[in-house]
């Protein structure tokens, strides 16, 4: 993850007489032993805490699992915890609740977020403050945010409740009322980071695009947004890794309710392991919700790389 | 709000219930039982020199909400009563199943600390199943377990080994509105259809915002509620041997078919079935309700200040199905039991500490000074303690049903339970389709063979 291997080179224009190949490499070698051994504290800690973790729950993943008071018990590798999880309907339907959800919760806040963006980058007066209110929401701690959510829908004394009666209490209305809540709290990420890529725009274009007698509108999809691609790019890879991981408000504000149609693949895969005590199919719900995350990222990336390279600003 | 506290029926929210008589009974109850300890060879701690201390770690939740840390009134006494020992208090988080999957890690890790945890009554076929918990059939005398009410330690008991000491009870019962029902010319309704029309009638009058409110919420508690309906049946979720499912799909129709009808009939809010004990008790202190099935706290709750509806309060057993069981219906069991750690390395400590807080003395002050229901048979049946307290008045007359907590796949079969009853009564699933499907996930949870 952070292997040190861009190692500055020496300074070989301070090397007097002919180019010593041997005594650079010499150098290159030994900055290297360094940087390895100024990384080894934080390679460790990782090691430990991250990828140790990582791999033990993918074999875990693979193992007839006992959990007792003398600690865990393996026996024998397996692989029918991934065939419990695939044949499960709880399964297919936190599968199926947590991909909407994303797919909903990103497209809302990444154009939410790009207009915000427009907004505040055109603001002359007041957009130190107005961007403080807007961070308020993605500053509280997503816990805080769903019990103060938990007062707005609440069914008996929820501020909502004159209007849109039990919220809660309906699969459909349940699930746009945490996909609310959730843009509410994240679109202001998706701002800050739209906003950093608009400024990074050089006026020129959009003083060329004026001169050449294009409206706003044209500027917009012909300037901005093809520059934007690359910072709108990241903002949907961070939302999708987090949206996909979705667990604290449903936990909070429905307990995966109605039912379980608002049970997310995060809250299955605690609820397996820390309620039924099924770390075996409960690291494989886990397991392969990273891997869905993982594939989902790479052909993103994939896809959104092939763009950028077609799509040349040409306004 | 819902706040993280309560989120499980055994939950506490009752504000203490003090009075200077209940404070002498409690005084004289401590010096006496002191004194029976004293005399008991059985698990006390014997004839060691006062320089070796041993301590302990209790890991307990918070019990009380409001007044004294009921958790350390019982310390200061048990410490006064045993020199010798040592209780090092570590609070355990509210949420019951975020405090067992913390006492699971900590536990199957290897850590010899905490001696002692309060734990659920739902948790001994699980913890001992996976050896999460002592057996204390193996570390107690025979004669300790003949001290608590019929049935106790029946619920704490898996595989012929007893877990958890019953520390203290809860369970269900029917609170009522004194005033409402007088003024209707109202009986205490007796079976359950007598309820809704009941609260229908007092809806339809304007007298009251909702009828009757109760726990409808996808969470153990619905759990808790259902059995309830569904013991009045005669219905049974396990066979005799906790092994294998006998759910009657036609009970169960009918049960969720009732319980949707209390919804669309409007004896109960659409709401109900996001419910959990806050928003139910929050409806009936503020006046909106009619009934309210609740716990115990539920009586000094209501009487306590910030109720509206004090004085007006009355308590009686759960109804009953007409042309099912016999009245009164079943209350559901709640509570929490006391569990040594495998690991401890001071049982004969912990096991001194359990005989204190199940016996009289402790057990006295619980139910006294704090509306617990008391797992000491002795202190349940003082009169003084009854008097002080209006649902112990009914506990007489209640009868029991323990949710299937004696299977180790208990969790899953309780989420069998509670999601589907929470889909129909939500109206999302049909009864009789959510019946089939409780079936079906019952059926997997108890092979194993599923999420």
């Amino acid at each position: 993850m952070l292997a040190p291997t861009e190692i500055a080179p020496g300074p070989p224009a301070t090397l007097p007489g002919p180019p010593r190949v041997s005594h650079e490499d010499l150098i290159r070698r030994n900055l290297a032993r360094l940087g390895w051994g100024f990384t080894a504290p934080a390679l460790i800690v990782i090691a430990a805490f991250t990828i140790f973790p990582i791999l033990f729950s993918i074999i875990v993943s693979f193992e007839k699992v006992n959990v007792s008071g003398s600690g865990f018990s393996f026996s024998g590798l397996t692989a029918s915890n991934y065939s419990i999880v695939i044949k499960a309907a709880l399964w297919h339907h936190a599968l199926w609740f947590t991909t909407l959800y994303t797919v909903v919760t990103v497209l809302s806040e990444i154009v939410l977020g790009t207009l915000f963006a427009l907004v505040l980058e055109r603001l002359t007066a007041g957009r130190g403050p107005m961007m403080a209110l807007l961070l308020i929401p993605w500053s509280l701690i997503t816990v805080v945010s769903a019990e103060l959510w938990g007062y707005i829908y609440n069914s008996s004394y929820g501020l909502l409740e004159g209007l849109f009666p039990n919220v809660l209490g309906h699969p459909f209305s349940a699930t746009i009322a945490l996909m609310v809540a959730d843009i509410w709290k994240t679109t202001p990420f998706v701002t800050i980071i739209v906003l950093a890529g608009l400024v990074m725009i050089p006026t020129e274009l959009f003083e060329a695009s004026e001169v050449d007698g294009a409206g706003g509108w044209k500027t917009f999809w012909r300037v901005t947004l093809p520059l934007l691609r690359p910072t709108l790019g990241i903002a949907v890879l961070f939302r999708v890794l987090q949206a996909f991981g979705l667990f604290d408000l449903p936990y909070v504000l429905t307990t995966g309710g109605p039912g379980t149609s608002t049970e997310s693949l995060a809250m299955l895969a605690y609820n397996t392991m820390f309620t039924d005590l099924d770390f075996g199919p409960g690291t494989a719900v886990a397991t392969s919700t990273a891997l869905i995350v993982l594939v989902m990222s790479l052909v993103f990336l994939r896809v959104f790389k092939a763009q950028v390279g077609k799509e040349t600003p040409n306004a | 709000m819902k706040p993280l506290l309560m989120k499980s029926p055994a939950r506490r929210k009752g504000a203490p219930h003090r009075t200077t008589g209940s404070r002498i009974l409690a005084t004289s109850a401590i010096a006496m039982s002191v004194a029976a300890f004293a005399a008991a060879p059985s698990a006390s701690a014997t004839a060691k020199n006062a320089s070796s201390v041993t301590t302990i770690t209790w890991w307990a939740s918070p019990i009380s909400t409001s007044g004294p840390d009921l958790r350390k009134v019982l310390i200061a006494d048990f410490e006064k009563a045993y020199p010798n020992i040592k209780v090092n208090l570590q609070t355990a988080p509210t949420d019951t199943d975020t405090n067992r999957a913390d006492l699971v890690t900590t536990i199957s890790g290897g850590a010899n600390t905490p001696d002692v945890f309060m734990g659920d009554v739902i948790w001994p076929g699980q913890f001992g199943a996976h050896s999460l918990a002592l057996s204390l059939t193996k570390v107690m005398p025979k004669s300790f377990f003949s001290r608590f009410a019929s049935g106790l330690v029946a619920g704490a008991t898996y595989n012929g080994q007893v877990y958890g000491a019953p520390f203290f009870q809860d369970q269900g019962f029917l609170y009522y509105r004194t005033d409402l029902l007088k003024a209707a010319g109202m009986a205490v309704p007796t079976t359950w259809q007598q309820l809704q029309t009941d609260a229908v009638t007092l809806v339809k009058a304007n007298k009251v915002k909702y009828g009757f409110v109760w726990e409808g919420d996808a969470y153990e508690g619905g759990t808790c509620d259902f059995m309830e309906y569904y013991a009045d049946t005669g219905g049974q979720v396990l066979n005799a041997s906790d092994s294998a499912s006998v759910l009657n799909l036609a009970d169960v129709t009918k049960v969720l078919t009732f319980m949707r009808g209390l919804v669309t009939s409007g004896a109960s809010p659409q709401a109900v079935d996001t419910f959990q004990e806050p928003e139910a008790a929050a409806a009936f202190q503020d006046g909106d309700a009619a009934f309210i099935r609740n716990w115990d706290y539920q009586y000094a709750a209501a009487q306590a200040k910030g109720s509206d509806v004090i004085g007006k309060v009355g308590v009686a057993p759960l109804p009953t199905f007409a042309g099912g069981e016999a009245y009164p219906g079943y209350s559901n069991i709640g509570g929490w039991n006391l569990y040594i750690n495998p690991h401890s390395k001071n049982v004969s400590a912990d096991t001194s500490f359990i005989n204190y807080m199940t016996g009289t003395a402790a057990e006295t002050v619980m139910a006294t000074q704090f509306s617990e229901i008391p797992t000491n048979a002795a202190v349940r049946a003082n009169p003084a303690v009854a008097r002080l307290n209006p649902p112990f008045a009914v506990l007489a007359k209640t009868r029991l049903v323990p949710r299937p907590a004696q299977n180790p796949n208990y969790p899953k079969i309780s989420q069998a339970i509670y999601t589907n009853m929470n889909s129909a009564l939500a109206g999302s699933t049909s009864p009789s389709k959510a019946a089939t499907d409780m079936a079906s996930q019952l059926s997997a949870a108890l092979g194993s063979s599923g999420l």
